[in-house]
């Protein structure tokens, strides 16, 4: 019994510098993404987009951004079908993802459409997102598609992606909250 | 046997790709956590295995320890050694292990921080201050431009306003030159890049700084080039109406500097960043990899130290086996170490101990068998044989030994003869014998001993001889002694026989001349002599008539005597011809009375019924001659059912009032020609006795304490029962052979 006592005390004395490294840095600012606003306008035959997503780094994506980390934020807009007794069927998904990132001599912040490619620099932090929280008249998909006599509805969300970064830094990214940056569904029946 | 290899094989392969898989995943998990391996992204997958073998281990290693602590508490054999053991290995696995691991983690943060230095974070810090002084310097410059083309183009006619600027953008250096009226409409523009291109726009952030009427520059890294923006103030009024916005290039050379400048200090901020979560990284996976060794180190020294002492286990088991008497235990050799030749050497040890074993068991086998059959011999014997200890202790003795000298020994084992012979006078008188040679230290003797008891004399022949001892155990006696009592009956009887048949041929022949030459006489001399003469020829040849009829009626009943007739056994009831005999006595004899009593129930006799009756009138007769000089005689006979030794039988006991046998001839009372009475020829209870033996049965007779004698006779039932008292009684087969 001594014994063993003795070998979870070493134990725990091993574990134990892994578990306090690990609680260290949770003391900073959580961000947030909102979609406030959303909805989809019938142009020639296209369903376009116009959204206002009001997107607040976390200290430590910020921290991270102004590290020279490339931070990515990606929206995610969903059409669903709408069915009466069955469940709910996924018609499209769209998935716009954006890359923001700062560069150090001239201090200005650049977002790249990773769908588009187009790619624009901001003087702050501030208009950069304000500038990727606004969505204006992105097609999304075409009407055509969309049967006549179906209830849809549509919803989009925008998250900060992790994706892009190694496995084991996923890893670790995982466990804390300040990387866990994902606004609610933001959900509306489709008008046609 | 087969089985536990194949098993073991089976565990053994098991656990070699177990510790092969850890392994690899321990490997593929440094490969990935060091980024350089395309399995980065299965990192979590990886790590997710290596914790699913660290709980697998845990949960092996948690049972196995719970399992020694249960060992260790039931005080199993071998869970100390096992414990002992575990302990060690363990404590040699944990210290090495815990202190790399220490050592590990110091080093692997410090290698860590020491990939940055605060010089190289200064130099960059620098790199990037000179880069943004430059392209101040630069902005400053190209702003300058910017503003004296817009002063110089405020003072130009609107139709030479294309001419103008395309000069002032030629003499600038500039790359683009627009100017924007109200509402960012173009007025006029001059780039170098083709006519077709449209002219940059005007982004928001321009138009907010210019309209608070500020100047607007920036450095463009993306499209390597410098931004800048005054306001336009119109010739006429100076009035701003709108933007000019230059766009000034940076040479491919300076961009290039300033790119790698740029990227240099991202990545090393970027580095700087991950340094805190690479380095928790390294102390997940260095723990991860820890746990892993350290839970397999206590496993693989659960299961080595199980396995090591597994063959002590079952050498302890075995062990036990044995001093329970299991000699057939056999252990399975598991190498051929020395734990291999302890195992083999045991299963020698235990072959030969079953061998020994079987061979001992064979013996006492044999040796029981024999004294089985030595007690079913000695149980069958006529013979007494009895074993004693040097001090008289009783060690065995047969029912002949009991039944010659009337005590139960048989179930006296153990305890002093002399003790025993307390009150019994036959055994009594016979440990006098011994005794008196034993103290003369005679261990071997012979003789003949003659032991007088109630119901009369009993001859044994008797011899002592030593038993065998070994040096540290006394030697004991065995005494066989044998009842010739019946055997000199027998030897006597026959002689008498012998003496009845010579009389009755020798004597009998010359009586009847002698008895018909008197009456000759008689008839031829009596008339002619005179009275006197006649009287007397006439007494005398009366006389020798009538002497000659008792020695013809004595002969015939030598003859008699001498002479058995054939048997003629049948079935007939004894109570009616008990009753027939004692009525004839009834009625002749007045003077004593009989009394007659039958058990009611009495099974009829299986005898012959001539000799039944002969015995009943001898038996009665007798007693009527011996109540002669009595006065009111009774003569008691009693018939009732009984058994001798376990067999059926009946027993008819006569008893008289009268003076009863002489004292110390009792035991004679059955030989011929012994009699107390005047009358008695002496052959009455000689042919009863001999008529009772013809039959198997049993008689005796002694004096009855309130006066008077007493004749039992015991006759068997039937023919089983007489088969089954002739084979109990063998001397009475000797005599009826000899007699027949």
């Amino acid at each position: 019994m001594k014994k063993i006592a003795t070998l979870l005390v070493a134990a725990s004395l091993v574990l134990l510098p892994a578990m306090l490294a690990w609680s260290q840095d949770n003391s900073n600012r959580a961000g947030s993404f909102e979609v406030r606003s959303a909805s989809l306008t019938l142009v020639d035959g296209v369903q376009e987009l116009d959204a206002r997503l009001q997107l607040i780094l976390s200290a430590e994506a910020l921290k991270a951004l102004n590290s020279g980390v490339i931070l990515t934020v990606e929206f995610t807009l969903e059409v669903i079908r709408v069915k009466r007794f069955l469940p709910d069927d996924g018609e499209a998904e769209l998935s716009l993802t954006y890359e923001l990132e700062f560069l150090p001599i001239s201090q200005r912040y650049i977002v790249r459409s990773l769908n588009s490619g187009d790619r624009d620099s901001f003087a702050t932090l501030y208009s950069a997102l304000n500038n990727l929280g606004r969505v204006e008249s992105l097609p999304v998909i075409d009407d055509a598609v969309l049967k006549a006599d179906s209830d849809y509805r549509i919803r989009l969300r925008a998250s900060l992606s992790t994706r892009q970064y190694s496995a084991p830094f996923r890893f670790l990214f995982f466990w804390r909250d300040e990387w866990d940056l994902k606004s609610e569904w933001h959900e509306w029946p489709l008008e046609r | 046997m087969a089985s536990r290899t194949i098993k073991r094989l089976f565990y053994g392969v098991l656990g070699a790709l177990g510790v092969a898989l850890a392994l690899f995943a321990l490997y593929l998990l440094g490969e990935t956590t060091d980024r350089t391996a395309d399995l980065e992204s299965q990192y979590i997958n990886i790590l997710f295995v290596n914790i699913v073998g660290v709980l697998a281990l845990l949960a092996l290693t948690v049972g196995n320890l719970w399992r020694l602590l249960g060992e260790f508490r039931n005080r199993q054999p071998g869970a100390r050694l096992k414990a002992r053991m575990v302990g060690m290995f363990v404590g040699l696995a944990v210290v090495p292990l815990v202190i790399v691991f220490y050592f590990s983690v110091k080093f692997i943060n410090s290698g860590i921080d020491n990939w940055f230095s605060v010089e190289v974070e200064k130099g960059l810090d620098d790199a990037i201050a000179l880069s943004r002084a430059a392209m101040e310097t630069r902005k400053r410059n190209d702003l300058a431009m910017t503003v004296k083309i817009a002063d110089r183009l405020t003072d130009v006619v609107p139709r030479r306003l294309i001419f103008e600027l395309s000069m002032m953008r030629r003499e600038s250096g500039a790359s683009e030159i627009t100017i924007f009226g109200r509402n960012s409409r173009i007025i006029a523009t001059s780039s170098d890049r083709a006519a077709s291109s449209l002219p940059s726009e005007l982004k928001d952030e321009v138009l907010l700084q210019v309209r608070q009427n500020r100047l607007f520059v920036s450095f463009d890294e993306l499209e390597s080039e410098i931004r800048t923006a005054v306001p336009f103030a119109s010739r006429t009024n100076r009035e701003i109406i709108g933007v000019v916005q230059a766009h000034f290039p940076i040479s491919e050379r300076i961009s290039a500097m300033a790119d790698s400048v740029s990227s240099s200090f991202n990545d090393y901020k970027t580095a700087l960043y991950y340094r805190d979560s690479l380095k928790r990284l390294f102390s997940l996976t260095l723990t991860v990899v820890l746990l892993l060794s350290l839970l397999g180190s206590i496993y693989g020294a659960l299961v080595l130290s199980r396995r090591l002492v597994a063959p002590i286990e079952d050498l302890v088991a075995g062990t036990r086996a044995v001093a329970r008497g299991n000699f057939d235990t056999r252990l399975s050799a598991p190498s051929r170490d020395e734990l291999g030749f302890l195992v083999n050497s045991f299963n020698d040890m235990t072959q030969r101990l079953s061998t020994a074993s079987r061979q001992a068991t064979l013996s006492q086998s044999l040796v029981e068998a024999e004294r089985a059959n030595l007690e079913v011999i000695l149980a069958r014997l006529s013979t007494g044989v009895v074993s004693l200890e040097s001090d008289l202790t009783i060690r065995t003795a047969n029912p002949a030994a009991s039944a010659i000298l009337n005590v139960d020994l048989e179930n006296k084992v153990g305890q002093s003869l002399p003790d025993i012979s307390v009150g019994e006078p036959l055994l009594e008188q016979f440990v006098d014998v011994a005794r008196v040679h034993l103290q003369d230290g005679e261990t071997e003797w012979r003789e003949q001993i003659v032991l007088r008891g109630e119901v009369g004399r009993r001859v044994l022949t008797c011899a002592c001889t030593a038993l065998p001892g070994d040096e540290e155990t006394e030697s004991g006696f065995v005494v066989v002694f044998d009842d010739i009592t019946a055997l000199l009956q027998a030897q006597r009887d026959a002689a008498w026989g012998e003496v009845a048949r010579r009389l009755a041929h020798e004597i009998k022949n010359p009586l009847t001349p002698i008895q018909l030459s008197a009456e000759r006489l008689r008839r031829r001399y009596l008339h002619t002599l005179e009275a006197g003469e006649a009287e007397v020829l006439d007494r005398a040849t009366h006389t020798i008539v009538q002497q000659v009829e008792a020695m013809k009626e004595m002969v015939n009943a030598f003859s008699d005597y001498a002479r058995a007739p054939d048997m003629d056994i049948d079935r007939f009831s004894l109570e009616a011809l008990a009753h027939e005999v004692v009525d004839l006595y009834r009625a002749q004899e007045s003077d004593v009375s009989i009394v007659l009593k039958i058990d009611a129930n009495l099974p009829e006799l299986e005898a012959d019924a001539g000799r039944v009756r002969q015995i009943l009138h001898n038996l009665i007769r007798n007693a009527i001659e011996a109540l002669e000089n009595e006065t009111n005689g009774v003569i008691e006979v009693k018939i009732g059912s009984t058994e001798v030794l376990e067999v059926e039988a009946i027993q008819i006991v006569v008893a008289d009032n009268g003076p009863g046998f002489q004292t110390g001839s009792v035991s004679q009372v059955f030989d011929p020609y012994v009699t107390t009475k005047p009358k008695g020829t002496g052959l009455g209870l000689a042919i009863v006795k001999k008529l009772v033996e013809e039959h198997a049965g049993t008689i005796d007779a002694e004096n009855r304490d309130e006066g008077g004698a007493i004749i039992r006779i015991k006759l068997p039932v039937n023919e089983a029962a007489r088969e089954a008292m002739t084979a109990m009684l063998p001397g009475r087969v000797e005599q009826r052979r000899e007699r027949a």
